[in-house]
Order: structure tokens, then sequence, then C-alpha cells
């Protein structure tokens, strides 16, 4: 069935290998000179990546029911979409201690 | 061990011995639930009488009250409340309403009681976790009470506990020392109790129920408790992270909330790079789905008791649950508009007022669908059904009020008026506390195997109804004047043609607290005296209602139910019998 | 959790007409304890979300934000990156065994993993002690706004107390599964917290350490 002993050797160090390789990937990035927003939005894309893999493999989530998957990781987004609002505030304040300056 | 599980179960060995493990550090939901009952009846009378010195207090501000010169001798010297004091009390009256009476007594307080038994369960999911649910919900509450007690007093930031105020420390004088960090630890704490009630719950209903009992056949009370629990899960992780950074600020030094430049009675304060508005912005995620946490519960018995006393089936069982889910999706969306007047972005401002107008939808909806559910049906009224029928009209009543509130252009002159005082207390603190009344009174005879007096109920009732009226409907008159809230005394010329008003708020608002004591009478004595219940006094088809008063430690005798019918079966009279038991056998006809 | 006679078992199989939702199975064929660890994950990762969330708006709203980790720093919490996820590897060695009934390759991938933890643990306190050394105070620091201590060790704190108690739990779990006490389940549960705390570290990582390298 589908169960943990299913995730085979192969799967669980190839897993492992791509999030060290991810890591690395991030670290040299953050070594050039890219813009504060690039390098922002590439690193969470990167993070956003290894926490599927942790997710997905680690976690088994890929291996359980998919009404298992719906009712958590949706509702999560939703919240963490929804917290992106306050950014508005900060850049906002941003702009205003820029004018102060 | 098993490869695919499909089995639920909950360990349940014998029934516990000795009075620690049956009254104190007990797994049982039933006496968990109880305990949260309790708790919230405790917090009620404090909070109560802490409203009774607010009101007093902005009538006769210079009466000495007898007593309080002694217990706070800074707050309020000879017995006449300080303008801090006045702030304290109403911080307190907030915090301990808010949290410890309308989120524990409708959640976990009914909820623990009835849902595993409404869904044939044993026990819920956890019990262990249960009892510690409670056990830190009460530790929080003991953090809170100690706020009156320590030498600085409580803390005057209001329940919002706004920052700077909140978050600079003792140099913003009284109340703002040790009190508000133990406001901080006791909110903190109570957040991890909820946290932990909350995966219970949404464990148990969906793991525990009983063969037959399909999602759609649970009460709606199962519902709710289900929805907020949700919100719970979602909602209080937020607040936990702002209760942290709030208590680092004051304590270790950081600035997440405070701005440099800060000039705090004369002194430069040595912060800086924080921003208050962040506070708000994540005390209001937490806040508004808070409020809602708060009266779903109500929704969810009040659809329940009003088709039970109607002998009539909900109307739109299936839309009330849409409208449910609707509205606990859609809290999420609206709580900006708290902060309208903040100094957010306008267009922040903007995009919070549509949902917070849609959001009265769904709810308009379940409102219309519960008199229609009354429409035509053989209406008993018994105490229960008098605080239902209530509990549709206040909440409509205030609710109202929250689509004035929605619209930005009207929030500008109505914000941090008594129109807000009025709305939030017509629908949380009479409207939530009716659909507790109703729980009370429906679930009375099952939790303790005896009656409550319905005379006693029925005068409880009409005093109540017509006070809460009498206390909150003028709010919003004085509110559209202008009249500012949170303020301990009114000078201004401006405001003195009104302070009659606050006279007669005061008089019905000490009449109609007077009155709860003919409810606590009611409680406390009929859970020793009353005339014993049968196992189904309100002939009721849920599964609470075919064991015993009260029922045994496991629920169901070592029973495993199994349902074959909806939960509102009520109106088409065969066998003797107006109602179906959802246990009863299939074949029974559906009334129509 | 074994089943015993106490307590009631409801049963339902796949192909029931009732289905999974309908009463008496469960529905995403997992434990309870399990969905129960899920919930508390959901719930706990919303609250670093409102932390990292915090000091997103605070760093954006930020005129002065310091840069100031040097190539040695960066390497350590590369370091202890790798230890972490390595140590997430072993947890899901530990599982596996767990389920197959290995009880020593088990409680010994146990052990392995909490040891990742407490090296994560002593990594982390030794660069906190350098750092303290250089004047770093939740209050103040040499190198710009007083928040980047403040949300330094908000966020790494936070996280390091996870861990301290996801490497008790742990042992405590390689003990009890060792005696016997414990199921694969709670193996398993218990991995699925250690796997979460290694997740926000993915965060963690790249947002406090990455994004403050000095790279000039």
């Amino acid at each position: 069935m589908e169960h943990a002993e299913t995730a085979g050797l192969k799967i669980v160090f190839s897993v492992w290998f791509g999030l060290l390789g991810l890591t690395a990937l991030e670290v040299i990035l953050a070594y050039r000179q890219l813009p504060l927003e690039t390098m922002l939005t590439v690193l969470m894309f990167l993070s956003v990546i290894k926490a599927a893999l942790i997710i997905a493999y680690c976690m088994h989530l890929r291996y359980e029911q998919a009404s298992l998957f719906v009712t958590l990781i949706p509702a999560l987004v939703f919240i963490l979409i929804m917290m992106t609002v306050i950014f508005a505030d900060s850049s906002r304040l941003a702009h205003m201690r820029s004018l102060v300056q | 061990m098993a490869n695919m599980p499909t089995e639920a179960h909950v360990h349940h060995h014998t029934a516990p011995t000795g009075f620690i493990r049956k009254y104190i550090f007990s797994l049982d939901h039933k006496v968990i639930g109880k305990q949260y009952y309790f708790l919230a009846v405790f917090s009620v009378f404090v909070g109560m009488i802490l409203s009774w010195l607010v009101r007093i207090h902005l009538v006769w501000p210079d009466v000495h009250i007898w007593g309080l010169g002694a217990f706070s001798p800074t707050g309020a010297p000879g017995g006449v409340i300080s303008p801090e004091y006045y702030l304290s009390l109403l911080t307190i009256h907030g915090t301990l309403m808010v949290f410890f009476v309308l989120t524990t007594a409708p959640q976990a307080g009914f909820g623990n009681y009835a849902l595993p038994i409404q869904i044939g369960a044993e026990d819920m999911a956890f019990p262990t976790l249960n009892m510690l649910s409670f056990w830190v919900t009460f530790l929080a509450l003991c953090a809170l009470v100690s706020t009156l007690f320590v030498k600085d007093g409580p803390p005057i930031s209001g329940w919002t506990a706004y920052p700077p105020l909140s978050a600079v420390g003792s140099a913003a004088g009284p109340g703002q020392g040790l009190g508000q960090d133990l406001w901080g630890v006791s909110i903190a704490l109570f957040c991890v109790g909820s946290l932990l009630g909350a995966l219970n719950f949404i464990t148990t209903t969906i793991d525990l129920r009983c063969k037959g009992m399909t999602l759609m056949r649970m009460p709606l009370t199962c519902w709710a408790w289900l929805i907020t629990a949700i919100l719970s899960l979602l909602s209080f992780a937020v607040l936990f992270a702002a209760c942290v950074l709030l208590i680092l600020d004051r304590n270790a030094g950081t600035s997440f909330f405070l701005p440099s430049g800060l000039l705090v009675n004369g002194t430069l304060q040595n912060h800086a790079g924080g921003s208050p508005l962040l506070w708000q912005h994540l005390f209001w995620f937490f806040g508004h789905p808070e409020v809602y946490i708060a009266i779903v519960p109500g929704f969810g018995v009040i659809s329940h008791v009003l088709s039970v006393f109607s002998r009539k089936p909900i109307l739109g069982y299936k839309v009330i649950v849409g409208c449910l889910l609707g509205i606990g999706f859609l809290s999420f969306t609206v709580w900006g508009h708290h902060m309208f007047l903040s100094g957010m972005s306008p267009y922040s401002g903007f995009l919070f007022s549509i949902p917070t107008l849609i959001i009265t939808i769904p709810a308009t909806i379940v409102s219309l669908l519960w008199l229609g559910t009354v429409f035509g049906g053989r209406l008993r009224f018994t105490t229960c059904m008098m605080f239902a029928l209530g509990f549709v009209s206040v909440f409509v009543t205030g609710g109202l009020g929250g689509m004035f509130l929605a619209q930005p252009s009207l929030d500008i002159f109505l914000h941090g008026t008594y129109f807000v005082v009025g709305h939030f207390h017509m629908v949380m603190g009479v409207a939530a506390i009716f659909g507790m009344f109703a729980g009370t009174y429906f679930w009375f005879p099952k939790m303790f195997g005896r009656m409550l007096n319905e005379r006693l109920g029925k005068i409880h009732f009409w005093i109540t109804f017509v006070g809460v009226y009498c206390i909150f409907m003028p709010m919003h008159f004085i509110g559209l004047e202008g009249m500012p809230r949170r303020y301990s005394s009114f000078v201004n010329e401006l405001m003195q043609p009104l302070m009659p008003v606050h006279k007669f708020m005061t008089i019905a608002a000490l009449i109609t607290g007077a009155s709860q004591f003919l409810f606590f009478i009611n409680l406390f004595w009929s859970m020793y005296k009353g005339p014993k219940a049968s196992e189904n006094p309100w002939e009721s088809t849920t599964l609470e209602w075919t064991v015993p008063s009260p029922p045994p430690f496991d629920n169901f005798g070592g029973k495993h139910p199994v349902v074959y019918h909806d939960a509102y079966e009520y109106g088409v009279v065969q066998n003797g019998k107006d109602y179906v038991m959802q246990t009863d056998p299939p074949g029974q006809p559906v009334s129509t | 959790m074994s089943s015993s006679s106490g307590g009631p078992v409801a049963t339902a199989t796949h192909g029931d007409d009732i289905g999974v939702w309908g009463g008496g199975a469960l529905p995403y064929a997992v434990p309870s304890k399990k969905l129960g660890m899920w919930l508390f994950i959901v719930s706990d990762a919303i609250t670093f979300s409102a932390v990292i969330f915090s000091y997103g708006y605070l760093r954006l709203a930020a005129t002065a934000w310091p840069r100031p980790f040097e190539v040695p720093s960066i390497t350590n919490a590369t370091v202890m990156t790798f230890v972490l996820l390595s140590s997430s590897v072993a947890m899901v060695l530990a599982v596996r065994a767990s389920s197959i009934g290995k009880v020593s390759a088990a409680v010994g991938w146990l052990v392995a993993t909490a040891l990742g933890g407490v090296v994560f643990d002593i990594l982390h306190i030794h660069e906190w002690v350098g750092l303290i050394g250089e004047g770093v105070r939740p209050f103040h620091n040499p190198w710009g706004t007083p928040m980047f201590g403040a949300a330094f060790f908000t966020m790494t704190g936070l996280h390091m107390v996870h861990v301290t108690i996801g490497v008790v739990y742990l042992l405590v779990i390689a003990v009890g599964f060792g005696r016997r006490k414990f199921s694969a389940v709670d193996v398993e549960v218990s991995g699925l917290y250690w796997h979460f705390v290694d997740l926000v570290w993915m965060f963690i990582f790249p947002l406090v350490y990455l994004l403050s390298a000095k790279t000039a």
C-alpha cells in the first residue's frame, strides 16, 4: 500500500541531495550582487521548493490521501496570502521615512 | 501497525475513581466541559461587576464605592475611581469577557460536553490534551485576575492592548508595569490552551463520528464547533506571536511596535525601528476571526434549538452549513475594518470594506432561515426557546450596526464612539450570551440530571431581554451624536445633554445585572434540588438524548450507536411521536 | 496505540456504501494522532509566519538594515542547514525502520536525528555567543537599526526553542519505542514535528542570514 516504507531509499537520498543542492545554490546566489527585491523573490521561490520537497517526501504528504493535502495546505496558503496585505503599510512607512531623511 | 488505518478508537479503560481523577484532573470530556463552563461563569460574574463599576463611574464619578478603596488604594483612593483605574476596569472587563467567557463556554464548554456524544463517540480524540487545555486556560485566568492585585494595578490599554502604550513598560504610568506583562502572559497561555482545544475538536469531529453519522447528518452544533475550531487553529497562532513580540518589547528592549523619537511622560524612549501599526495588523488578524469564534457556536446552538422547539426541521440545513463556512472563510479577509482610522493605506481600507459588507450576506441568510424554521412550527415556549428567539432579535439588531461601521466614510465619524460599543455589545455581549443561556437551559438536564426551574427562567429571560435593549440600544444614538468611548468622564459642554442617557443605561445595567442572580440561583439550586430529568425531556432527535441524564462515563455504556437519520426530523407524527431519533431504525418516513 | 479490549472500535472498510466520510472510519486514513500533529504544525507554521512577516514588515520599512554576516558566519549557518537537513533524512530512515518493525535500527536513527539537533543547537549557541561578543543585543547593534538584533534573536531563538523541544521529544520517543511502550505511529508523529522544525529553518536561513550576508 502507500506508506512510509514504499518511499524507497533511492527517493530519500535523491531528495536529500536535492535539498543540499538547492541550499548550495541559495548560498551562491546570495553572493551575487543582485538587488534586494530580486534576491528576496529568488530565495523565497527556492525555499518554497525546498519546503515542498520536505512536506511531500519527508513528511510523506505525497503518499497520503489527497483529501488530507486539500484540508491542510490551501488553508495555510490562504492565511499566508492574507498576511501579505500588511506589506502595503510597510512600504508606505518606508516611503514616509525616506521623505523625512 | 495498521498499514491502512481505518479504525478509530479512543482509549477508555474503566471509570475513574478518586476525587482528584474524577473532578479535578479528569480526562472525561463531560467533566472538562463543565470545568470550562464554570470557569466562564466565574469570569462573567467578575466581568459583570467590573462593568457595573464602569457604568457607575460614568454617571456618578465622585461616589465613594464601598470596599473599592480598600481593594485598590492607588486606583480608587477613598473608593473614587481614578481615570487610569477606570481604563483598567474596562480593560479587564473586556479581556475577561471576550476571552474567558465568550471563547470558553460556547466552544470549550458546551462543545466539549456535547460534541462527542452528539457524534456518537466515547470521548474526544485526545482526552489528556483536553485536560491540559483546560488547566492551561485556568492558569491564564489566574494570571489575568492577578493583575487586579499587583501593586501597579491592571493594564489600562484596553483588551486590544495597542502600543505604544502597552509596549513602553512602566514609563507609561499606572497599570503598565507588571500588570501588562501578566496580561501578555495570560493571553499567550490562553492561545496555547485554545490551540490544543482546536486540534482536539477538529480531529474528534473528523475521526470519531460513529457509523452512519455522515457530515451532513451532524447536528448544526457540531458543524459550528468544527468551523469555530478551524478559525481558532488558524487565528490564535497569530495572536500568540503578537503577544511574544509585545512581551519582548517590554522586557528585552526590542522595538517591534515602538518607533524612534517616542516621548512618554516627557522622557525619550530608547527604542527605534518599530511600528505600532504592526501590532494592530497582527492583533486584528486574530481579532476579527475571534469575534466569529465567539458567535458561531451560538449560531449552531440557536439553529439546533429553534428546530427542536418549533417541532420542524431546520430550514436549509445545507445552506446554513455553507453560510457558516462562508462566514469562516470571509472572517480572515476583513480585519482591517477595525483599522480604518489607524493611518493604514486607504486602499487597504477600501479592500477591507468590501468583504466586510459581503459577510453580512451569509449572516442574513442564516437569520432568515431561522425565521423560516420557526414560521409555521408548533412552538414550545420553553426558556431555552425564548433565549433562542431572543438571540435572533438581538443578533439582527446588533448586526445591523455593523453595516454602518463597515463603510470607511461612515466609520470616520463612528470609530471610537459609543456606536461601536453598542454594536459589539449587542452581538457579543448579548447575542453570544443568549446563545450560552440557550445552551444552558437546553443541556442542563443532560449535564446534571435535573431540570432548571422554568418559571425563574422565564422571569430571568424577560428582564434580561428588555434590559439589554435598554442598555445597548441608546449607545447607538449617543454614538451618532459623537460620544467617544473609553472616556472616564465627559466634561465637555457638547456631551452634557447626553448624560441622562448614560444614567438610564446605568440603571438598566444594574437592574439587568441584578436579575442575572436569578439565573445563578436557578443554576446552582437546580443542580442539587431540581426535579429529576428524564433521558429526553425535550423530545429531541440527537444522540445525546439517547443516553441517561447524566450519561455514564463512556457516554454509550460500551455500545456503538449507528445513525440512520438526519438530525432534524421533526413534525410528522407516527407511533405517537412527532420526531424520529437519529438512531431509530431506518425506514421511518422523513418529515416533509 | 494497540487495540486493547477497553475502547470501542468503529470499523468501516473502503467500498462500504457509506464511504470513508460516512462515520465509523478515518476519512484521511491516518491515525488520529497524526492528524492532530498535522493540525498543530499548521498552527505553529502560522505563528512562525507571523513572526517572519513582522520581520519582513519592519525590514522593508527600515532605512538602515545592516548586512553584517561575513563568510565564516554564512559558512556556519550553511553547515547548520546541512546538519538539520541530514537529521531530517535520519528521521525518515527512523520512520521507515519503525514501520517495518526494526526497533533497534529505528532507535538508532532517532538518536542520530536528535544528535543532529544537538549539533545544530551547539553551532547556533556558538554563533550567538560570537554575535553577542561583537555587541549585538535585542535592543542594539554596532551596525544599523536596533531592530536587526531584535529580529535575529527572536526568530532564531524561537526556532532554537523548537529544536530543543524536538530533541527531548525524539529522545523520549526513542526510549519509549525501544521499550515497546510507543508504536511506529508515535515515531512517525514525532518525525512530522521534526520535519516541520527543519522546514521553518528553510525559510529562516535565507531570510535572516543570506539576505544579511556581507556581499560587498
